[in-house]
């Protein structure tokens, strides 16, 4: 009600600002005063005259129409108290906000710190710069930028998170604050997420178990859509990127909707298409790499103080076509492909995707409720449903012509799972705040074609509290969580013509501590002790067949134990005036990590004979850290370095893991020009990135050495120009600059062929207003 | 005054209109996908599109005077799983020219399914390569697609008593068949120990 009389009285005073010849104007972001994110939809306003104006989702705001003057200006988030500032107007005046931003009050806010308690383990985020520079490809591929996180490929379109070395099962990621559930075991499954629903990208090093659930090993990946439009109006944001290589193609165009006459609804729908032809290497295409890609998502928001509701879904729809050369018959191919100088297939450039390839769908509905439970508490409940389906073609169709008109794929799963949860968290009362929940998840899976992993239903319960210590004045923040988890699965697979049905549980239970010092506004110190375990997979138990990409024959172990992990990180955060650093260091044991061990005895099938690989048992001793260091030599230019350095050690073997990133270096130079009046944030900056060979490898593990190491040189540069209160965006980038030849450790096709050459993008941002209530914007 | 406060009931208007068709977009795009399979009954493996589980060569002599000779090589259930069943030795006469042909079967469906017939339909995808280990054999296609052999039938020259290898393998090159063993996937390799006696 206190709105639409805000509403009522600005519109009424709007004739007389309109007359005022008073043309000065006030812009700025608003900021986060603790972790310098931009807050969106904050509100900048004068009392006298009462007018305000709202910042956009970038947390830009334009005061316009202003007279040559001193003004005390508020600044003001939703559930923040307001800051003051008094400015003195002569010109056009640039001046940034820093509201102290109450995370516990805030009703609707489901950003990382929000829905990740573990504070004591970094949060790093993808910077605004990286998710622009990033935008059009996939979600792993994205993710790189944040130091200590890698990818695992298999080919150009196909790329996983890899953080300190872990991976697939042993990361969890969560899309819009829901585990994802997809077939994440397969090396060549990557998830199934589009990169442009993301507000917010964010990664979670280190064993971070309590809340999400007991297997996050590695750590967690945070994909978070903005929050919903809290301005009244309509509008929304344009996204267009062109890739040079592979001339692929992406839109994404996102609508948002907030009532005027109804301030609490809220809504938004997204979609991106995008489409990529053959990609190419310095010197040859790779047949069949094209790809295609259709998504879209909805969401519904009833948000008021008290209590609301919130709707989402989202559909991720992809073909992908895998690199012909890299599908072989046998042992005997491989070779030769890995031989060759070039793939033995060759092609031109098409956007037809042919076999073999893969579609995927993922289906994601969510609700979530709230409601306030006194002063100090609130109750969350949330209720989700994922359906995955993947869908696997092979190289040639059947060569029965009936067969091969039902055009099916060779293998198929679908997977659908069911998660509820229910969780009371409470503000800090004496020093404490925290969270209790209960959560509980159904799961089946089932398959059609070739035999790779069975039928499966899942049950899984868990129980957490976290609550950390922090009296008001004190630097020092403590926190502890423990959790409790069991996990029931039954397995329905055909052996010698009958159904069996073997069941496993598991009961654990995993624990955190972890403490913040913050020693003043430019340094803070976090370490984390965690533990973490993951029953073995249904794949690790019970996979049975021939990986056509690996060559190899993968054989599960129905008697494999729980696998236990104990983490301890530490990381010192440094932003000086001119120096700032970030360094994570980590430890992580792992007791009885399941790996594939390769098997003296290859399996002799029609086929030739194959290595092949059992399902083991070793412990693991993952340790490494991730040094980011910024300095400002100017005001304008800055130099940044990175490194990332993992061991990881088999203690009961006595030799290296197989399949873990080298170690990799960046060092960049950014020049960023001062803003003028037509042009904002304009930048450009030139990287190199060198990848060390991998000699941390096991002897005879693999059937080629590990490919050399590797520099590249990348280049990028952004403008923004400022419109009406939106900015547009605009940006090029350049990966591979030099078309350098070469081959990575982490890529499955490595045997196969190069990487990818140059890869030139052009991207454009274009934010746009359909509709605004005369009253808000004063223009 | 007015035409202000109209305007703004307009446009309240239209809001909530755009604001509801949101919501009707919203719950239209909605509907749930479903898996229509029973987790309870798995797919029988046996359902499973194609697989060669048998390689047999016949072995007939060309001057009709030695006794016909067969080898098989039987993996029933496939790749991976259970192993081979049947492996069998090559025996051939010495100083004798047979005529082979290869027969490749599904035996995972009943009735077993005739593989070799679909290779012989698509004869211009499909090349077998015979390498034996030693010299006391030589191998020759003897049938062809049009323009280059196929391997389904082939000529054996046997020579001395002595023991070795031979190995069989059958490439499907769809388009990129060259005439040569290099191009495209193996569907088959198989090394039959071969005497000859």
């Amino acid at each position: 009600m206190k709105f639409i009389v805000f509403l009522i009285v600005t519109l009424s005073i709007f004739p007389l600002i309109a007359q005022d010849s008073c043309s000065y104007q006030l812009s700025g972001y608003v900021i986060d005063e603790h972790d310098r994110l931009p807050l969106s939809d904050s509100k900048v306003y004068i009392i006298k005259p009462r007018r305000g104006v709202f910042a956009d989702s970038s947390g830009y705001f334009v005061f316009p129409e202003l007279c040559s003057g001193t003004y005390e200006f508020y600044c003001k988030h939703v559930g923040c108290d307001a800051v003051k500032k008094t400015i003195t107007i002569r010109g056009n005046t640039k001046q940034n906000f820093y509201p102290e931003h109450h995370v516990d009050f805030d009703v609707v806010n489901v950003l990382a710190k929000k829905t990740i308690n573990e504070i004591s383990l970094g949060t790093r985020k993808l910077s605004e710069k990286d998710k622009n520079e990033t935008k059009g490809l996939s979600l792993g591929e994205g993710l790189t930028r944040i130091n200590g996180v890698r990818k695992l490929s298999t080919g150009n379109n196909i790329s996983k998170p890899v953080i300190h070395g872990l991976h697939s099962n042993r990361i969890l990621i969560l899309n819009n604050g829901v585990r994802q559930e997809g077939q994440q075991w397969g090396n060549e499954h990557a998830p199934e997420i589009d990169p442009f629903i993301a507000g917010e990208l964010a990664v979670v090093k280190g064993a971070n178990s309590i809340r999400y659930g007991p297997d996050a090993i590695g750590g967690v990946v945070l994909v978070n859509p903005k929050e919903l439009r809290k301005t009244p109006g309509i509008g929304g944001e344009l996204n267009l990127v062109g890739l040079s290589n592979g001339l692929q193609g992406n839109a994404s165009a996102t609508l948002d909707g907030n009532s005027s006459k109804f301030p609490a609804i809220r809504w938004r729908l997204q979609g991106t298409v995008k489409r990529g032809g053959n990609a190419k290497t310095p010197d040859y295409y790779l047949k069949n790499t094209g790809s295609k890609e259709y998504n879209f998502s909805s969401a519904f928001g009833y948000n008021k103080l008290k209590y609301g509701i919130d709707f989402f879904y989202s559909q991720f729809n992809t073909d992908i076509g895998i690199f012909s050369a890299a599908h072989i018959g046998n042992l005997t191919d491989l070779q030769q492909a890995f031989e060759a100088e070039e793939p033995l297939e060759s092609a031109g450039f098409t956007y037809d995707i042919d076999r073999p390839r893969q579609h995927i769908e993922h289906e994601l509905f969510k609700t979530k409720g709230y409601l306030r439970t006194g002063k100090k508490g609130k109750i969350v409940l949330t209720y989700a449903r994922q359906y995955n389906k993947r869908l696997e073609y092979d190289k040639h169709a059947p060569l029965n012509d009936s067969l091969a008109n039902l055009n099916l794929p060779a293998l198929q799963f679908e997977l659908t799972t069911h998660a509820a949860e229910i969780l009371w968290e409470h503000i800090r009362i004496n020093s404490f705040k925290g969270s209790l929940g209960i959560n509980g998840t159904y799961q089946e899976n089932t398959y059609e074609g070739r035999f790779f992993i069975p039928n499966f239903q899942k049950i899984g319960a868990g129980i957490f509290w976290i609550e950390s210590w922090k009296p008001k004045s004190s630097k020092l923040e403590i926190e502890s969580g423990v959790r409790f988890d069991n996990i029931y699965q039954r397995i329905y697979m055909w052996q010698y013509g009958a159904i069996v049905s073997p069941a496993q549980n598991y009961m654990n239970m995993s624990s955190t501590l972890g403490a913040i010092y913050k020693v003043n506004k430019q340094l803070i110190l976090r370490s984390n002790l965690g533990t973490a375990w993951r029953p073995p997979n249904i794949n690790e138990l019970y996979s049975n067949g021939l990986h056509h990409g690996a060559a190899s024959i993968e054989i599960g172990d129905s008697t494999l134990v729980t696998e236990k992990a104990v983490n301890v990180s530490a990381s010192i955060e440094y932003s000086g005036k001119r120096l700032s650093l970030v360094l994570d260091a980590y430890y992580n044991v792992i007791n009885d990590f399941i790996y594939l061990k390769p098997t003296l005895v290859p399996t002799v099938t029609i086929k030739g004979a194959f290595p092949t690989f059992v399902n083991d048992q070793v412990n693991a001793h993952l340790r490494g850290l991730d040094l980011t260091l910024s300095y400002a030599l100017t005001k304008e230019l800055k130099v940044i370095s990175k490194a990332s350095i993992l061991h990881a050690f088999n203690q009961t073997t006595r030799q290296y893991l197989v399949m873990m990133p080298s170690d990799r270096f960046e060092n960049s130079l950014e020049y960023n020009f001062k803003d003028g009046k037509k042009v904002e944030n304009a930048y450009v900056s030139l990287s190199v990135t060198s990848v060390l060979k991998q000699s941390r490898v096991p002897e005879n593990s693999d059937y080629a050495n590990p490919p050399e190491g590797y520099t590249v040189l990348n280049f990028a540069a952004g403008i923004d120009i400022p419109l009406k209160g939106n900015r547009i965006s605009l940006g090029i980038s350049a990966n591979n600059l030099l078309n350098t030849r070469y081959r990575d450790y982490m890529n499955r096709f490595r045997y196969f062929a190069d990487e990818m050459g140059r890869n030139i993008s052009v991207r454009a941002t274009i934010p746009f207003t359909l509709f605004t209530p005369k009253s808000i914007h004063n223009e | 005054m007015k035409t202000k406060t109209n305007m703004k009931t307009k446009t309240k208007t239209n809001m909530r209109a755009i604001s509801f068709l949101g919501l009707a977009c919203i719950v239209a795009l909605s509907s749930c996908k479903k898996d229509d399979d029973l987790v309870t009954v798995p797919q029988p493996i046996a359902n499973e599109a194609e697989v060669i589980t048998t390689v047999t060569l016949q072995f007939t002599d060309a001057a009709g005077v030695q006794p016909s000779v067969t080898a098989t090589f039987r993996d029933p259930d496939g790749d991976g799983g259970l192993n081979y069943d049947v492996f069998d030795t090559i025996r051939l006469q010495n100083n004798t020219i047979y005529n082979a042909s290869i027969l490749l079967l599904n035996e995972t469906v009943s009735p077993a399914d005739t593989i070799s017939n679909e290779v012989l339909a698509e004869d211009d995808e499909h090349f077998f390569c015979f390498t034996p280990s030693f010299a006391n054999v030589s191998i020759i296609r003897t049938d062809t697609d049009g323009t280059y052999e196929v391997g389904l039938q082939s000529q054996w020259t046997v020579g001395n008593v002595g023991n070795g290898t031979t190995q069989i393998v059958l490439k499907h090159q769809p388009g990129i068949k060259d005439g040569t063993c290099a191009p495209g996937e193996t569907d088959i390799d198989v090394t039959f120990v071969t005497e000859i006696q």
